[in-house]
């Protein structure tokens, strides 16, 4: 077959030329083929049937022998030269060669006319669509011409039907042209589409390259250590810094289940539980704190989402170690200062109380109210130091929760003792009730559960100006208990909700300066309650008033029964 | 009839405060502001009827004075001893050993009326 091809073959790259010419060779083959093919033939009949070869025969061997070199040497001329001169010969040769099968006079009278259609539809195929016209115009001439010698009129129907072949052959040609120009454009632009589509791909491959290059060189120069884990907590990934940080070999790391890492020696046992904590949530907390070999490490973790599929999660370390002392320097700093502070606050109180209860003679009213206000200014710095104080307190995590059983009417009883005063210096009326469904004694730790409370209603007494401050303990289910502050003061804007427990802020930036205090009340109550496990939310209307709503885990004392009163 | 009272505080103003509220009610007050002083003073002199215990003092803590002496000397069963102190968690500590815990700040008018009603029933008038 590839001989076969090769035999075919044209060197060219015009693809029009490469068609007609591999035509052209096909036709040669097929009609050299065909020549020997009969001159084996004429040899046959010749060896069966040994009379004198004719004339007829001599004429007729002799146009063949001719007639098969001619066909060799176009075909050879085929091969070299590009163009159309071999097909322009051949089909000349074709013409004449026809001209000669038959005898004038037959010729003429149609035996051998459609012969003369070969080389019309051959001219449209080899040549161009046009010159099917050419060749039945030659055919006609010679038919006009031989017509004329034997002074015969010349064949019109022929003449007519050769060109209505021409006509056939040049519409066909045409088309098939048309066509094949079409294919090969649209195999352009194809081949045009792919080349691009193959260059924007290699780029983005050579971008991702470089990108994920980037990447990994950001990763092994940030200094927090990064472990990224598969879903089942294995980690796949971790950079440099992980490894200067626990200052462990990177492969007791890679590869290996967190568990193996938390199960570590260097990790403080504590530590280990909120590890086991985080692998078990399903929502990561951000940034807690665990003990490492002497260092203290923040951790944060994040759960890698591709689409909607979850990948596993990424924790990031970072040693915290220095701010962990400075805080902790800090807290106990504080806690010290505010210790010493109340000392003198101490003096200048009871000093006050006594100009007050005139214990060194009577005094006028003027400076019984002066006393009065050294006794109430003493006693809003004492109680920002308190908060300051215990704000401190709990950034060390000295402040615990002590369970021990105590009486809900206790907690009002200590709060009308401690905030009637407050209410009623203002003109607010405050009041409490106890739901039935509460019992009679709980678990709980009262002096903060005061402080909540107390916190609480000097927040409402702060930010009210008229009415009332109602308190509520009550119960919402079986598992819980909840105390409820509500107030009809000036209510905080719905934007400024989500940070009323922030650290350090109140409603608008002057709140401050009117309402007095550092902002710390709800802070505290915020942290407090989180450390009873419990939950806080607060409701507010602008010039209505606010509720707040704490919810706590319900414990009953074992020796006390659950309902009382 | 006078009634002794002893103030351990290291404190000049508060001692006075305590004293003043103290005496108003009819109490004879000694004071002391060091725990050393304090320990001769509790194991030699007269056992006081009331003692107000300040539980950050110099030498020896209140603690200390409190569990070490106070609680083991037999002359000094009788006291009463109030405690004062600044810290909530450190007066939870030793409220089982003393009669009252008092947290700082403490208001004037409170300790005048509270060792009033401590006073014994014949000398109240």
């Amino acid at each position: 077959m590839n001989y076969f091809n090769a035999l075919l073959s044209v060197p060219t790259t015009d693809p029009d030329d490469a068609r007609r010419r591999r035509l052209l060779n096909i036709i040669l083959l097929a009609v050299l083929l065909a020549a020997i093919v009969a001159l084996i033939a004429i040899m046959i009949d010749n060896i069966f049937d040994p009379q004198v070869i004719s004339s007829e025969t001599e004429v007729l061997l002799g146009g063949i022998i001719i007639f098969t070199l001619g066909i060799l040497g176009v075909y050879l001329l085929n091969r070299r030269t590009p163009g159309r001169w071999a097909a322009l010969i051949f089909l000349i040769l074709l013409t004449v060669i026809f001209m000669f099968t038959d005898s004038p006079k037959q010729l003429v009278a149609g035996r051998s006319l459609f012969l003369f259609t070969i080389p019309i539809v051959m001219g449209s195929m080899l040549l161009f669509p046009a010159a099917s016209f050419y060749f039945a115009t030659l055919g006609s001439l010679i038919v006009i011409v031989m017509s004329l010698s034997i002074n015969v009129f010349p064949n019109v129907p022929a003449i007519i039907g050769f060109y209505l072949v021409a006509l056939a052959s040049w519409l066909s040609a045409r088309s098939l042209e048309q066509t094949l120009a079409e294919l090969r454009n649209i195999n352009a632009n194809l081949d045009q589409v792919v080349h691009e589509r193959t260059q924007a791909l290699a780029e983005s491959l050579e971008r991702e390259r470089i990108e994920a290059g980037r990447n990994q060189a950001i990763l092994n120069s940030i200094a927090d250590g990064v472990i990224v884990f598969d879903r089942q907590w294995n980690a796949t990934l971790a950079n440099p810094a992980v490894r200067g940080m626990l200052e462990i070999p990177i492969e007791l790391i890679i590869d290996k289940n967190f568990r193996e890492l938390i199960e570590h020696p260097k990790l403080q046992s504590k530590s280990r539980n909120l590890l086991y904590a985080m692998m078990e949530q399903d929502t990561q907390p951000i940034g807690f704190r665990i003990e490492w070999g002497g260092k203290t490490l923040s951790v944060s973790a994040a759960q890698v989402y591709h689409r909607t599929e979850n990948m596993g999660t990424v924790t990031v370390f970072r040693d915290f170690t220095r701010e962990a002392e400075v805080e902790k320097l800090k807290s106990t700093f504080v806690a010290i200062v505010s210790h010493e502070l109340r000392t003198p606050l101490n003096a200048i109180l009871g000093y006050a109380e006594m100009f007050k209860e005139q214990i060194n003679g009577p005094m006028n009213e003027k400076q019984i109210n002066m006393a009065n206000r050294i006794m109430s200014n003493t006693q809003r710095l004492l109680g920002m130091i308190n908060d300051l104080l215990n704000q401190a307190q709990m950034e060390a995590g000295k402040l615990t929760i002590k369970m021990a059983p105590f009486k809900p009417s206790d907690l009002l009883e200590n709060l009308h003792a401690v905030m009637d005063k407050s209410a009623s210096d203002k003109g607010l009326v405050l009041t409490s009730e106890i739901y039935s469904n509460l019992p009679f004694v709980l678990s709980g730790d009262l002096e903060r559960l005061n402080q909540i409370l107390v916190n609480l209603v000097n927040n409402a007494i702060k930010f009210t100006d008229q009415g009332a401050i109602h308190v509520k303990l009550f119960s919402p289910d079986e598992n819980k208990w909840g105390i409820e502050v509500s107030d009809t003061g000036v209510g905080i804007p719905e934007a400024e909700l989500p940070y009323v427990f922030d650290t350090f802020r109140q409603v608008e930036g002057t709140a401050t300066r009117v309402h007095g205090g550092f902002g710390l009340g709800l802070s505290i109550v915020k942290q407090l309650v989180t450390l009873m496990n419990g939950e806080i939310k607060v409701i507010s209307n602008m010039q209505e008033g606010t509720t707040f709503i704490v919810t706590l885990p319900l414990a009953v004392p074992e020796s006390f029964p659950k309902i009382g009163d | 009839m006078s009634i002794p009272a002893l103030i351990i505080e290291d404190d000049e103003d508060l001692a006075n405060i305590f004293a003043e509220a103290l005496r108003g009610v009819g109490f004879t007050v000694e004071h002391v502001t060091d725990g050393k002083v304090a320990q001769e003073r509790l194991k030699n002199g007269e056992p006081p009827y009331l003692i107000l215990l300040d539980m950050h003092i110099p030498h020896i803590s209140g603690g200390d004075l409190l569990t070490n002496i106070i609680k083991k000397e037999e002359r000094l069963a009788k006291t009463i001893v109030i405690i004062t102190t600044a810290d909530a968690r450190m007066g939870e500590t030793y409220v089982e050993m003393a009669d009252f815990v008092l947290i700082k700040p403490i208001s004037f008018v409170q300790l005048r009326d509270l060792t009033n009603r401590l006073k014994p029933r014949e000398s109240s008038s």
